[in-house]
């Protein structure tokens, strides 16, 4: 492979949102009739990489070179133009059109200035049957077809662009198995004829059978380059790890046997997202969901919180089953559930509004007698607040959106904590705030538990769950796959056990995961 | 430009000014314009003899508007507006020939037929999730065939009590209209729901964010159901005042309402959006658009000209808004 001119060079490449560093000098040598692996945890950067490949996103330094001379990518299409094509994770197809329409969506063939239907169909059957989905009629409307089918049809939509570089982000994750394997043997037939291809996937197997060299990056940084096969799935993990531990963690008090089940749930499963999950939390536990991004942990919080129609099993508040039918039911009396939600800008604040405002919003049932706010125990309650969580602001009636990150974030709990909640949902409750702060809410949260309340935690970031829960519970394909108490909770046993593979020393319970 | 010149003048203005919404302050700067330029044409503009008459007219559009603002700070809108109007009206008017009960429970019984149109619309937005512009255009052509069946597509005969021509035309303090006084305490009432209430910070809340609003345990539907049942009845209310000033009903009365509602409320500066405005905004907007409508009518500007230059000046004075900052 060494032999071969590398076809796509990146060298150098950083990138930064706001102080966020995603990208810090990586570099990336693509050969063509390859393919290539690209591994990492999430938020180590890989998505930024292929999005700067894509065009999406332009580096703040760095250079790409294709072809051994220099480019840059002003948008997709330059990228598409350039050869570059790529897959993302999300469906990026219009469900209202025809399949042969959505393929040759950005740059259709014309005729005195009108679309050639024959030319068009002429083109969507030859990418279909190039990217072995021959049997989907080009004629069928997107959203006839169900999920998979929809993914063949998105590669054949990338294969229409006359692709040298193919990049697939997750591909195969909403795929069949038979669908992976035709799949498969797509990709393998595109780099015989000499594309190279990057794949990124968290499925350890996938990367095994498919790839000819990979690249694993860690916190921005491509941290080993090596050919397929010369590493064990443990050496991976380990080089998937392998971070300082910068933050400072409350210690642990160890298990109180005598508290009692506050939350739990019975064969808890929704549409294709949650399957068969039973749970439980005690009074003064932190208990935490690990995993991949996207394996349930949402939905689970979400379930528990009423949000969700249509859900089969049974939830436990206090060893007495409830119906917990909305946020209102669940925030409301004796249940007393708080969650603080993933997004705080869509889903736990109203920026525009002030911060008084946002703080006492989940409260004004408790802060008013006969719907009339009673204003003094507002303050009083408000203050206690910001005192508690140290909450820095210009005043309280400024605009929540011109608090800093970790300032947004410490409202959204504050708003939570006014009424005084016995069971605490947080959903990725750090993300995207420094450290400090980070450090402040995971005091906060040992406090909240040590004065009884029980958490469920779901965090992206592993060095949380390990410093912060008691119990943590690794989701995978929306079911429990695996539950890590006290010393069983390293980094390696949660990367392994995330990526549904069971390597030895994963942990003291060998092989032991459910 | 026009927000540098604004930013200018801002800065030398006296504290409490520079703390308000510079929407409201530009609403009522306009008023004093449009007064100042009618003077230009005849004195009696700023006669207290005419100022009051046209706040007694505006206050038939200030009731409406109040119900609509609620609605728009949702970020949803009342189109039923129009016929919701008529029916207030016309019901109110049909219970009083109903012998003295009637006559005594007309009011009540008009306002109470505008609220059920709000509360269909409300259940429409609410639990059914239809679009506002939707259901409430429907519920207002539903309303609208109900009352060409109930009066036979003529002007109905039956006259307006001695309450509703009091609450509309009469006096209890010398010098200040009834109607005046009807719209300052309904306005007054919807300043501290607004502000005083949880009620009224669960309006903003939803307008701002819904998904936020319900994540954080508020009963999401009842506000908007509510809200929608408050402006219904408004409408309704206004219908009723309306009929006592005319001192009957009338077809497609309420027609002339629906627009200068809307505007009236935007021109006040609350965000067509939702989540966004203050009362005393919509108080200068209705101000402000009464005003226009009436100095038009007095120039005798013909028809045509009239409806050029409002729409004209309501597309400008959004503009100029649109160029305020945006926090979302």
């Amino acid at each position: 492979m060494d032999a071969a001119t590398p076809l796509f060079r990146m060298e150098g490449i950083s990138k930064r949102y706001g102080g966020v560093r995603a990208l810090e000098k990586a570099d990336l040598t693509v050969t063509a009739g390859g393919i290539h692996a690209i591994l990492g945890e999430n938020g180590a950067g890989k998505s930024t990489l292929i999005k700067i490949m894509a065009g999406v996103v332009a580096p703040d330094e760095g250079t790409m070179t294709l072809d051994g001379r220099e480019v840059s990518f002003a948008s997709p299409a330059a990228a598409n133009q350039a050869g570059i094509v790529c897959i993302f994770q999300e469906l990026s197809l219009i469900p209202e059109l025809s399949v042969a329409d959505n393929i040759v969506i950005s740059d259709p063939p014309k005729r005195f200035g009108m679309i050639d239907r024959k030319a068009q169909r002429r083109i969507a059957e030859e990418a279909l049957a190039r990217a072995g989905a021959s049997d989907i009629h080009p004629r069928a409307l997107v959203k006839d077809l169900p999920l998979s089918r929809r993914q063949m049809v998105e590669i054949a939509k990338a294969l229409a662009r006359k692709p040298r570089i193919l990049i697939l982000d997750e591909a195969t994750s909403a795929l069949t198995a038979a669908d992976v394997a035709k799949v498969f043997e797509v990709l393998k037939r595109l780099r015989s004829e000499g594309l190279a291809l990057l794949y990124i996937s968290h499925r350890m197997n996938e990367i095994a059978e498919l790839a000819d060299h990979c690249t694993v990056f860690r916190n921005g940084r491509n941290v080993a380059s090596y050919p397929a096969g010369s590493k064990s799935d443990n050496e991976v993990v380990e080089l998937m790890i392998g971070r300082e531990y910068s933050h400072i963690f409350p210690p642990k008090p160890g298990p109180t046997a005598a508290a009692t089940t506050v939350l739990e749930a019975r064969n808890l499963s929704w549409a294709d997202r949650l399957d068969n999950i039973s749970l439980s939390v005690k009074a003064g536990e932190v208990v935490g969901l690990g995993g991949l991004d996207g394996q349930g942990q949402r939905e689970l919080l979400l379930a528990f919180f009423g949000v969700l129609r249509g859900l089969s099993g049974e939830i436990l508040i206090d060893g007495k089953p409830v119906s917990i039918a909305s946020p209102t039911a669940a925030s409301h009396g004796r249940i007393g559930m708080a969650l603080i939600p993933e997004d705080r800008k869509t889903e736990g604040l109203m920026l525009p509004m002030t911060v008084r405002e946002n703080l006492s919003f989940a409260a004004l049932d408790r802060l008013s007698k006969a719907g009339i706010i009673d204003r003094a125990a507002e303050q009083r309650l408000i203050d206690d607040m910001v005192g508690l969580l140290a909450i820095k602001t210009a005043g309280l009636d400024i605009p929540v959106g011109a608090l800093s990150g970790g300032n947004q974030q410490k409202v959204v709990i504050a708003k939570w904590l006014m009424r005084q909640p016995r069971i605490i949902l947080l959903n990725d409750p750090t993300r995207g705030i420094d450290v400090g702060t980070k450090q402040e809410l995971y005091q906060l949260m040992r406090k909240l538990a040590d004065a009884g309340a029980a958490i469920l935690f779901y965090s992206t970031d592993y060095d949380e769950l390990i410093g912060c829960c008691d119990r943590v519970l690794v989701l995978y394909d929306g079911a429990v796959k695996r539950e890590l108490v006290g010393a069983e909770i390293t980094e390696h046993a949660l990367i392994a056990s995330a990526l549904n593979i069971h390597g030895e020393g994963a942990g003291p319970r060998q092989g032991a995961g459910a | 430009m026009s927000e540098t010149t604004l930013g200018g003048i801002a800065g030398r203005m006296p504290k409490f000014l520079r703390r308000a919404d510079p929407a409201v302050v530009t609403a009522f700067a306009c008023i004093v314009i449009l007064l100042l330029l009618g003077s230009l044409y005849s004195r009696s503009f700023l006669s207290p003899e005419y100022l009051l008459q046209q706040l007694k007219v505006a206050s038939f559009l200030g009731v409406i508007a109040t119900g609509m603002m609620l609605v728009i700070l949702l970020g949803q809108i009342d189109l039923s507006v129009p016929w919701s109007v008529a029916t207030g009206a016309m019901m109110a008017c049909a219970a009083a020939a109903y012998g003295p009960v009637g006559v005594a429970l007309a009011i009540p019984f008009g306002v109470l037929c505008g609220v059920a149109i709000g509360i269909v619309n409300g259940i429409g937005v609410a639990y059914l999730r239809i679009p506002s512009m939707i259901i409430t255009l429907a519920t207002n052509a539903v309303a609208q065939g109900l009352m060409v069946v109930y009066t036979g597509g003529f002007s109905p005969q039956d006259s307006a009590t001695a309450a509703m021509r009091y609450l509309a035309t009469g006096f209890t303090i010398p010098g200040v209209p009834n109607a005046v006084i009807i719209w300052a305490l309904i306005g007054a009432a919807m300043v501290f729901v607004l502000t005083r209430t949880s009620f009224g910070r669960a309006v903003y809340g939803i307008g701002n964010r819904e998904r936020a609003a319900y994540l954080s345990g508020i009963d999401t539907r009842r506000i908007v159901l509510i809200a929608f049942a408050v402006s219904g009845g408004l409408s309704a209310f206004g219908g009723v005042l309306l009929a006592g000033y005319a001192s009957k009903a009338a077809q497609s009365m309420g027609d002339a309402y629906l627009l200068p509602s809307i505007a009236a409320v935007v021109l006040g500066g609350t965000s067509i959006l939702g989540g966004r405005g203050s009362y005393l905004g919509t108080v200068a907007g209705v101000i402000l658009i009464t005003l226009l409508q009436s100095i038009l009518s007095v120039m005798q500007m013909p028809e045509a000209g009239r409806q050029i230059i409002y729409g004209v000046v309501i597309v400008a004075m959004l503009l100029l808004y649109g160029r305020a900052p945006a926090s979302r």
